[in-house]
C-alpha cells in the first residue's frame, strides 16, 4: 500500500521545462497530472472569453517562481532538518530574460511606429492598437513580479537590476505612448467644448497608467524587504547556533575525552551539555526574571551540576513544568525552597529524582520526589535549620504549605504550595496563547491526592 | 530513567512480544536490543521511513518501537510511518521513542496514532514494560507527556470537564491521574494513591490518549495543522 497520503507539492513555477512563465509545469507538478494535459486545458479555456489567458496571467503574477521539490523540502517539519544548513541554492548561469527584452523591444518599436503614423497617415485600427500597447506596457512592468524571484540573488546586493529598470522604463514609455494615442484620437476630430474634459480624462489616464505601472515596483520592494529580513533573521539564528555548538558542545566533548577515566565526571558533563542543548533546541529562552519555569529550570541545572548522590554519582532530575508566570516575591521563596528540597533529594535520597511544577491561577505547586527512604521531619532537631527552616519556613511565611510525605518503598515526596495573585499567569511556553482565563474568584478544582493522613506538618510517616 | 513506566504484573507475561525496532541510529538500536528483556523479542529493524513502512507491512508485529525523527519518505518522520501503516493498525500498535522533549514532536506522533511515548533515557526493564503495556492495548505516558497534556488541556488552570463526553477538557479524575504521572508515579503507585485499580488507571490514561488524538483544542490543532496532520 505504501504511501497512504502522497503529500502534494506546493505550487511553484519551476525554471525547468517552462514555455512561458512555468505556470503549466508548476500546476502539473502540484496536481500530479501530465503537463500536456494542463497546457491543453489552458488552450481549451482560451476561447471562453479568454479564461485560459486570464488564469495563466493570474497565476504567473501570484505564484512565486521556484522548484516545487525544493519548496516542499523547505516546508518540511523542522524536526527532520533541524540543524541542517539553510543556505540558499545558488544556481550559476541564470539565463538572461532575452525573450522579455525582445518582446519589450518589439512593443517599443510598435509604439514608435504608431506615434509616427498618428502624425502622418491615419490607420483604421486606431482604437485597438493603442489599447494593446497600453496593455503590453503594463504587462511588461508587471512581469517584474516574476523577475523578483529569478534575479533575487543578484538583487540582494543592490535591490534592483538593469533588467528591472529596463522593464519599468519600457513599460512607462509604452503606457505613455498608448495614453497619448488614445487622448489624441479623441481630440483629433473631437468637439472643442470637450477639450477640457478630455484633458482631465487624459491626465487621470496618465496618472492611472503610471500608478498601474509603478504598483508592481512598489509591491516588489515590499516583498523583497520582507524576504531580506527573514533571511537575515535566519542567518543570525544559524550563526548563533553554530557559535553555541562550537563554544559548548565541542568543548565539552574535548573535556569528556580528556577525562574519560572519571565516569562520574563524564556523566555530569554529558548531562549538563544535554540539558543546555535541549534548552537551545526545544525551549524558548525566556529573558531572565520573566519566567518562573525558567527560574526553576535554572535551579535544577545548578543542583544537577553541583551536587552528587550518596554514592558520588551525579543525579539527573526529571523536571516536568506545567504553566508559567512572571516570578514575584512569593514564587521567589518557593524557588528557594524548591532548591533546598532538590538538594535534599539528590544528596540524601535515591534516584530517580523528579520535580513537578504546576502554575495554576491561584497557586503554584511544586512536588519534589525521590525514591529514598526519606527522613522524619519530627526527628529533625529544632536547632537544625536545614529542612525545617529552609524549606518549610520559607513557604509558610508566604502563606503556603509544605508537606513531606515518606512511605517505605515509595520514596519521599516534598509538596510545596504557595498562593499567588492570579494576574500574571503567562501564556504557555510551547507557544500556545493562553485562552482568556476567567480571573474571577478562581474555583480551582484543587484535587489533592489523598495523602497519608496526618502528615501535614510534623508526622511524616 | 527507571520509574517512568510502571511494572506490568508478572501474570500477564506469556510468550515474548514481537517488536519491530525503527530508529536511524545503529548505536541506539544496538543499545535497545541489548537492554530489552526476555519478554520482548525484536523480529525486525528499519532505519528509514520507507523501510519502516515496508518492514511493518511485511511482519505486522504487535508492537513497533518507533523513533520520532526518521530520514526518508516525505520527511514526516515517525508520524508518517504511522499514517502509512494505518491499514494494519488493527493488530499493530506504535510506541514512540524519542530523545526530543519538544511538544511538537510528541503531538505529531500521538495524533498520528501512536499508543504512547517514552523518552530514550528509559531503561530496558521499563521499556519492556511499556512494550507489553502497549501490546495489551493500553497507553503509555511518560511524566513529560503527562505534563504536556496538563498544559495543553489547560488543566493546571483548573479547566476541568464536567461531562464524560467532552473531548477538549480532562475530567477531574483524569487530571489527577495525569498529575501523579507527571510527578513521577508509576501506574501502580497512581492506583494505590487514588485507591483505584491499575486497570482503572489504564482506562483513564487511554481516555486521555484518545482526547489527545481527537481533541480540537486550539493548542493541539495548531500543531497538528502546522504538520498537516488534519
Amino acid at each position: 500500500m505504501g504511501r497512504s497520503q502522497p503529500t502534494r507539492l506546493p505550487l511553484r513555477r519551476p525554471e525547468q521545462g517552462r514555455w512561458f512563465g512555468g505556470v503549466a509545469v508548476g500546476l502539473a507538478a502540484h496536481l500530479d497530472v501530465p503537463v500536456a494535459l494542463v497546457r491543453l486545458a489552458f488552450v481549451l479555456l482560451m476561447p471562453l472569453a479568454g479564461a485560459g489567458l486570464f488564469l495563466y496571467a493570474f497565476w504567473w503574477l501570484t505564484v512565486p517562481a521556484g522548484d516545487p521539490a525544493d519548496a516542499a523540502r523547505a516546508a518540511r517539519p523542522s524536526a527532520v532538518a533541524r540543524l541542517a544548513a539553510r543556505q540558499g541554492i545558488v544556481q550559476p548561469g541564470r539565463r538572461l530574460p532575452l525573450t522579455d527584452i525582445a518582446v519589450g523591444a518589439v512593443l517599443v518599436v510598435g509604439a514608435g511606429l504608431l506615434v509616427a503614423m498618428r502624425s502622418g497617415a491615419d490607420l483604421d485600427l486606431q482604437w485597438l492598437l493603442p489599447v494593446m500597447v497600453v496593455l503590453a506596457g503594463v504587462g511588461l512592468a508587471w512581469s517584474q513580479l516574476d523577475a523578483v524571484q529569478r534575479g533575487r540573488l543578484k538583487e540582494r546586493a543592490g535591490g534592483r537590476t538593469p533588467v528591472g529598470v529596463l522593464r519599468l522604463v519600457g513599460g512607462l514609455v509604452l503606457a505613455g505612448a498608448g495614453v497619448l494615442l488614445l487622448v489624441g484620437q479623441g481630440t483629433g476630430r473631437g468637439v472643442e467644448a470637450g477639450v477640457l474634459v478630455q484633458s482631465v480624462v487624459a491626465a487621470v489616464a496618465v496618472i492611472g497608467g503610471v500608478g498601474l505601472v509603478l504598483a508592481p515596483w512598489w509591491l516588489r520592494l515590499v516583498r523583497e524587504l520582507g524576504d531580506e529580513r527573514a533571511a537575515r533573521a535566519r542567518e543570525s539564528e544559524r550563526a548563533d547556533i553554530a557559535a553555541h555548538l562550537h563554544d559548548s558542545v565541542l568543548q565539552t566533548l574535548a573535556l569528556i575525552r580528556a577525562r574519560a577515566d572519571d565516569p562520574a565526571e563524564v556523566a555530569r558533563m554529558a548531562r549538563a551539555q544535554e540539558r543546555e542543548l535541549r534548552e537551545w533546541m526545544y525551549d524558548e529562552r525566556p529573558a531572565p526574571g520573566t519566567s518562573l519555569a525558567g527560574a526553576v529550570r535554572a535551579v535544577v541545572a545548578e543542583v544537577e551540576d553541583s551536587r552528587s548522590g550518596p554514592t558520588g554519582d551525579p543525579v539527573a532530575v526529571e523536571a516536568v513544568l506545567v504553566g508559567d508566570r512572571v516570578p514575584d516575591a512569593d514564587t521567589e521563596a518557593l524557588i528557594q525552597a524548591t532548591r533546598e528540597a532538590l538538594v535534599n533529594a539528590v544528596v540524601h535520597g535515591r534516584p530517580p529524582v523528579s520535580l513537578y511544577l504546576e502554575v495554576g491561577t491561584a497557586e503554584v505547586e511544586v512536588f519534589v520526589r525521590d525514591h529514598g527512604d526519606g527522613f522524619d521531619v519530627e526527628s529533625i532537631g529544632p536547632d537544625r535549620f536545614g529542612v525545617r527552616e529552609s524549606i518549610m519556613g520559607r513557604v509558610r511565611r508566604r502563606g503556603g504549605t509544605a508537606t513531606v510525605t515518606c512511605r517505605p518503598g515509595r520514596g519521599t515526596e516534598v509538596h510545596l504550595r504557595v498562593p499567588v495573585r492570579s494576574t500574571t499567569t503567562l501564556a504557555e511556553p510551547p507557544g500556545a496563547t493562553a485562552e482568556p482565563q476567567v480571573q474571577a474568584p478562581v474555583p480551582v478544582v484543587q484535587v489533592q491526592a489523598p495523602v497519608v493522613p496526618a502528615d501535614d506538618e510534623g508526622g511524616a510517616r | 530513567m527507571s520509574g517512568e513506566v510502571p511494572a506490568v504484573p508478572a501474570a500477564t507475561v506469556g510468550s515474548p512480544v514481537d517488536v519491530v525496532l525503527v530508529d536511524d541510529h545503529h548505536m541506539f538500536r544496538t543499545g535497545v536490543l541489548a537492554s530489552l528483556d526476555a519478554r520482548v523479542r525484536v523480529v525486525g529493524e528499519a532505519d528509514t521511513v520507507d523501510e519502516a513502512i515496508r518492514v511493518v507491512h511485511a511482519l505486522q508485529p504487535p508492537v513497533v518501537l518507533l523513533d520520532v525523527h526518521l530520514p526518508g519518505g516525505d520527511g514526516g518522520g515517525g508520524a508518517e510511518v504511522i499514517r502509512a501503516c494505518a491499514d494494519v493498525a488493527a493488530h499493530t500498535r506504535f510506541l514512540a521513542l524519542s530523545v526530543s522533549d519538544s511538544a511538537e514532536d510528541v503531538v505529531a506522533v500521538i495524533r498520528a496514532g501512536a499508543r504512547g511515548y517514552v523518552t530514550k533515557a528509559i531503561d530496558g526493564t521499563a521499556l519492556s514494560d511499556a512494550v507489553l503495556r502497549v501490546a495489551g492495548g493500553d497507553a503509555v505516558f511518560s511524566p513529560r507527556l503527562a505534563g504536556f497534556v496538563l498544559d495543553a488541556f489547560g488543566a493546571a488552570a483548573g479547566d476541568v470537564a464536567t461531562g464524560d463526553d467532552e473531548l477538549d477538557r480532562l475530567s477531574a479524575r483524569e487530571r489527577e491521574v495525569m498529575r501523579l504521572i507527571a510527578r513521577g508515579y508509576s501506574y501502580r503507585e497512581v492506583a494505590s494513591e487514588l485507591f483505584i485499580s491499575i486497570k482503572t488507571v489504564e482506562t483513564h490514561v487511554s481516555a486521555v490518549l484518545r482526547k489527545l488524538q481527537l481533541s480540537s483544542r486550539h493548542e493541539l490543532t495548531r500543531w497538528a495543522a502546522a504538520r498537516r496532520l488534519l
